[in-house]
C-alpha cells in the first residue's frame, strides 16, 4: 500500500478531479491518494467524485486559509 | 456510468469552456464524453486557438482538454465545416476527428445528457 501526494493549489474547478481522475490507472487497490487544493468546491467535488466512482474518501479537512486535504483510499 | 453529448456551434470563450469544463469533470467522473463542434465552433479546434483562450478566473483551457483527450473523449469536428469555414483537415488539433452528423447522431443515440453552447 503507497500513499500518493498531489498538489493542486491554485488549480480551479474541475482541474483538481480531472488531476485525481489522470492518476487512476497509477493507482492500486489500497494506496491512497491525498490531495491537496484551495480550490471553493474541491470539497463537495471529492466527495461526488469518490461516491460516483467506488473510491472510498477517507477525510477532507479544510484549514483557517481555506486550504483543503483530502485522502482517497482506491 | 453516463454517455454525454455535447454540440458546441460557436468559437468564442463564452462557447468553447463550457463544454472542456463540463466535459472533463464528467469524464474524470468516468463518463463517456463526446464533443461535437458545428461549423459555427469548429475554428475553435484549430491549431494554437486553444492556447489563446485565457479568461480570467476560468481554468487553464489547454488542461482540459488534453485532460478530456487522455481520459478516452472524443472530439468531433463537423465535415461541414471545411466547405463552409474554408478549412482544411490538417488545420485542426491533432486529436481532433472529422465526421458526418449521421455518424455523431448514432453514435450519441443512447447518450442520457446533453448539452448545447
Amino acid at each position: 500500500m503507497a500513499i500518493k501526494n498531489l498538489d493542486t493549489l491554485g488549480l480551479k474547478c474541475p482541474q483538481p478531479i480531472l488531476k485525481v481522475a489522470i492518476l487512476v490507472p497509477q493507482m492500486n487497490p489500497g494506496d491512497i491518494l491525498e490531495v491537496l487544493a484551495d480550490c471553493e468546491s474541491f470539497p463537495k467535488d471529492i466527495k461526488a467524485w469518490a461516491e460516483k466512482t467506488g473510491k472510498t474518501l477517507l477525510f477532507c479537512n479544510t484549514d483557517e486559509t481555506g486550504k483543503h486535504t483530502a485522502q482517497i483510499q482506491f | 456510468m453516463s454517455k454525454v453529448a455535447i454540440t458546441v456551434n460557436g468559437s468564442a470563450p463564452t462557447n468553447v469552456f463550457p463544454p472542456f469544463i463540463l466535459g472533463s469533470s464528467a469524464i474524470a467522473s468516468g463518463d463517456e464524453v463526446i464533443i461535437f463542434f458545428c461549423p459555427g465552433g469548429a475554428p475553435a479546434m484549430v491549431k494554437g486557438e486553444i492556447e489563446k483562450m485565457d479568461v480570467k478566473g476560468l481554468p487553464n483551457l489547454l488542461e482540459l482538454y488534453e485532460g478530456v483527450r487522455n481520459l478516452g473523449g472524443k472530439i468531433y469536428v463537423c465535415e461541414l465545416a471545411l466547405d463552409a469555414k474554408d478549412l482544411k483537415k490538417e488545420e485542426f488539433r491533432e486529436g481532433v476527428e472529422i465526421i458526418g452528423a449521421t455518424t455523431f447522431i448514432n453514435e450519441i443515440k443512447d447518450a442520457t445528457i446533453t448539452f448545447s453552447f
